[in-house]
């Protein structure tokens, strides 16, 4: 199993649109999925329609003799299952805190699912906290969402030197452009400076577009009610580019 | 997600719909679905606790694959995949791939049906799905399948909603089934769950004469001839060729040691036949084995790939004329009744000529000599090859090793399974050296002739320059197998190799 997060320092910048999309273009190709939804919002478990509750809450999940299987559910769209989120995930960076070795906590979580699942997405709160040390521990790769602008560009900084300071080596860095809109000069400018200064980036570019906006609307993911959008499109490739890093030709 | 299937003799569809309507279910529109098993021709899904359906609803196709877990996969693909390259690169085609290999997805069987969706929401959501499948037709008698079934799925985290169905389902007179629709589909027409074995081992009485033995062994081989031939024929995938092929070159050799015991006359006259058949299936399974092997050849120098293409296109298009001429040599009658003749004298063999003089001494007996004596001759050409023997002798010797082996593993039956591996194993590592060794210098002449080909049609320099450095990656290749072959032989050539041999015979009855 492949384990994936979207990660950003910044908040709104996509990470649960992302996460959702390409959990559902991983499991439309055929992947056996997992959404693990660690983000207290709770945006994930919306756009899935799951029920926001966690049997004993983050507390017990995350706790000494806690699973995640028990917590999993199905979605309406075959091959791709959901750990959903709830409120409890406020404190989950404490909850870590009281357990041993709390950086491989979330690795050791979803150990016992590895033979069930090929790629597990874990949506990520912003911020860099206890829960994101142990989401850099468990993943393969971070999927980084990154708004062309200025500010957005720093996160990748920041986020590169503090994955340079960890012990080891740190998961894979995939950032992509999100919520690109092509008519803005400065939009323009930094996918292209950006892309030159970090080759890492995906060369798929997710635009701004109002199906992503609907999916709070319509409660899916975007290929479910507009599978032939900009945006739909623009996820299917990703996923296509991402499948490929990942796993090969 | 897991399904249960629930059937019923006498609750009429009509009620059942009713029935679930009355409990709060919604039932959905009906759509006609085609549902078709696939799986290689030998059964290696299955044989990997795995199973794929390709599922068709108006033009929307998916393929659906279960098993190694209670979590599906569901792609949704354009057309039935063939092969394993025909899915889209990711986790499904990489956890197929090692299972498939170069076997082609064939469709085992078929059923198509009505399908409605019985669901039930809470808070805006589906929370159980069954689906109810009628007017089911497929590869069988109309009555051979049940008028209707329901499939409950089952969610993970939705554990009561799907019982509430199940319960509801039972009060309403159906039971619970076990597998599901395609399944009791597939044992409806009568096709098995796995694919053909093309092994060669069946079991085996020591102490039988040697004569009804010999032609059990044959028999058996003679039905993987047959089974793979409609697919060398149409070219499905290289798999057919090269068990068709292995099953005859098994034949030729179980005859080869069947002197003194078949009817001389039988075994001169299929001795021919079947060596035509085997040179015939030649030079389309080298060029098989050319294309299967080509990126492994070309990956040391992988820069000049692209100046190699037009060799890959060459040998490409020599493949398939060589398949087409394959196909013609069998499609011909004279190959077809002299199939048909073995397989009526396989079924009488002490029918065709006096018998030999050891047809009715023991098998067991019978086999022993001839694997001792195999050996021997394998161990004597082994010592006699030093550093400057002629690549022709390493050939000899691969044919020797042949001959072992396909002994030890079609009169395998006599032997007992742990010491036969042990000592297949044993002798693998030596073949695989001399088979390494053996395509590298096969490889190099082709390559040798298909450049003087392409020079004669103007290709381009690179090119040329480009097979230039293929030949000599490939006789490297050669030179690196031959000196290995020291070592590897020594290894064979050994005490334990020995004991090995000593303990499988030793355990067959006299």
């Amino acid at each position: 199993m492949k384990v994936l997060a979207t990660y950003s320092i910044k908040g709104g910048v996509g990470k649960t649109t992302s996460a959702v999309n390409l959990a559902a273009e991983a499991a439309r190709t055929g992947a056996r999925t997992l959404l693990w939804d660690l983000d207290p919002q709770g945006a994930a478990t919306f756009f899935f329609r799951t029920t926001p509750r966690m049997k004993g809450g983050a507390k017990r999940m995350v706790g000494s003799k806690g699973a995640l299987e028990p917590h999993v559910h199905a979605t309406e769209q075959l091959g791709l299952n959901l750990v959903p989120a709830d409120f409890s995930l406020r404190n989950l960076d404490l909850h870590l805190d009281d357990v041993k070795q709390p950086t491989k906590r979330l690795a050791r979580l979803l150990e016992p699912l590895a033979d069930d699942y090929d790629v597990a997405f874990l949506d990520c709160p912003p911020g860099i906290t206890l829960t994101s040390e142990s989401v850099f521990v468990a993943v393969d790769a971070l999927l980084v969402p990154v708004i062309p602008t200025t500010l957005s560009a720093r996160t990748i900084e920041q986020l590169a030197a503090f994955l340079e300071d960890l012990d080891g080596s740190g998961p894979l860095l995939l950032p992509h452009f999100t919520m690109y809109d092509g008519r803005k000069t400065l939009h323009r400018d930094l996918v292209g400076s950006l892309s030159r200064r970090w080759p890492g980036f995906c060369n798929t570019i997710i635009p701004s577009a109002s199906a992503v906006e609907r999916m709070g609307v319509e409660r899916s993911p975007v290929a479910a009610f507009a599978p032939r959008s900009k945006a739909a499109v623009a996820f299917r490739r990703l996923w296509e580019e991402t499948a490929v890093r990942l796993w090969g030709d | 997600m897991t399904s249960r299937m629930f059937t019923s003799a006498d609750a009429p569809l009509p009620a059942v719909l009713a029935g679930l309507a009355a409990q709060g279910y919604e039932v959905g529109a009906a759509a006609t679905v085609t549902r078709t098993l696939l799986d290689t021709f030998d059964g290696r899904l299955h044989g990997a606790g795995l199973r794929a359906e390709v599922e068709q609803v108006g033009d929307r196709m998916s393929l659906l694959v279960t098993g190694a877990g209670a979590v599906p996969a569901r792609a949704d693909v354009a057309t039935v995949p063939r092969v394993v390259g025909d899915l889209p690169a990711g986790p499904l085609r990489s956890r197929l791939a090692p299972v498939v290999d170069v076997r082609a997805l064939l469709p085992r069987v078929a059923v198509a049906a009505r399908r409605r969706a019985v669901t039930r929401s809470d808070r805006g959501r589906v929370v159980v799905e069954a689906a109810v499948y009628d007017n089911l037709t497929g590869d069988t008698a109309a009555d051979a399948l049940a008028a209707y079934t329901v499939e409950v799925a089952e969610m993970a985290g939705y554990a009561q909603p799907a019982a509430a169905l199940m319960r509801v389902l039972v009060d309403l007179g159906l039971q619970l089934t076990d597998g599901d629709t395609l399944d009791a589909a597939r044992v409806a027409s009568g096709v098995s769950a796995g694919g053909f074995d093309s092994s060669p081992r069946i079991p085996l009485a020591a102490d039988v004469p040697a004569v009804e033995g010999f032609a059990a062994v044959l028999g058996h081989l003679a039905q993987a001839i047959e089974a793979n031939w409609q697919g060398t024929v149409d070219d499905v995938d290289p798999e057919f060729l090269h068990d068709l092929r292995v099953a005859v070159r098994r034949t030729r050799s179980v005859l080869s040691q069947a002197k003194r015991v078949l009817p001389a006359d039988v075994r001169h006259r299929y001795r021919i036949a079947f060596k035509e058949l085997g040179d015939a299936t030649g030079p389309a399974r080298d060029l098989d084995v050319y294309v299967l092997e080509w990126s492994g050849y070309v990956a040391p120098i992988a820069s000049r790939a692209a100046d190699l293409e037009p060799v890959l296109a060459e040998i490409q298009r020599r493949r398939e004329v060589a398949h087409v001429q394959l196909a013609r040599k069998l499609g011909t009658r004279r190959a077809m009744r002299t199939l048909s003749a073995w397989q009526r004298w396989l079924a009488d063999p002490r029918a065709g000529g006096p018998p030999g003089r050891d047809a009715d001494a023991p098998l067991g007996g019978a086999v022993v000599d001839r694997i001792t004596r195999a050996q021997k001759d394998l161990i004597e050409r082994g010592r006699s090859i030093g550093p400057a023997s002629p690549g022709e002798e390493l050939h000899e010797m691969r044919k020797d090793a042949k001959k072992l082996r396909y002994l030890i593993e079609c009169f395998g039956g006599l032997l007992p399974a742990a010491g036969r591996k042990a000592f297949v194993q044993r002798l693998k590592a030596l073949q695989e050296n001399l088979g390494e060794h053996q395509d590298a210098e096969v490889h190099v002449e082709q390559l040798r002739d298909l450049a003087g080909d392409l020079k004669g049609r103007g290709a381009a320099v690179p090119t040329l320059l480009a097979v230039g450095e293929l030949v000599g990656q490939l006789e490297q290749r050669r030179q690196s197998s031959r000196d290995e072959f020291t070592q590897r032989f020594a290894d064979y050539d050994s005490k334990a190799t020995r004991l090995a041999l000593a303990e499988l015979l030793d355990a067959v009855a006299p």
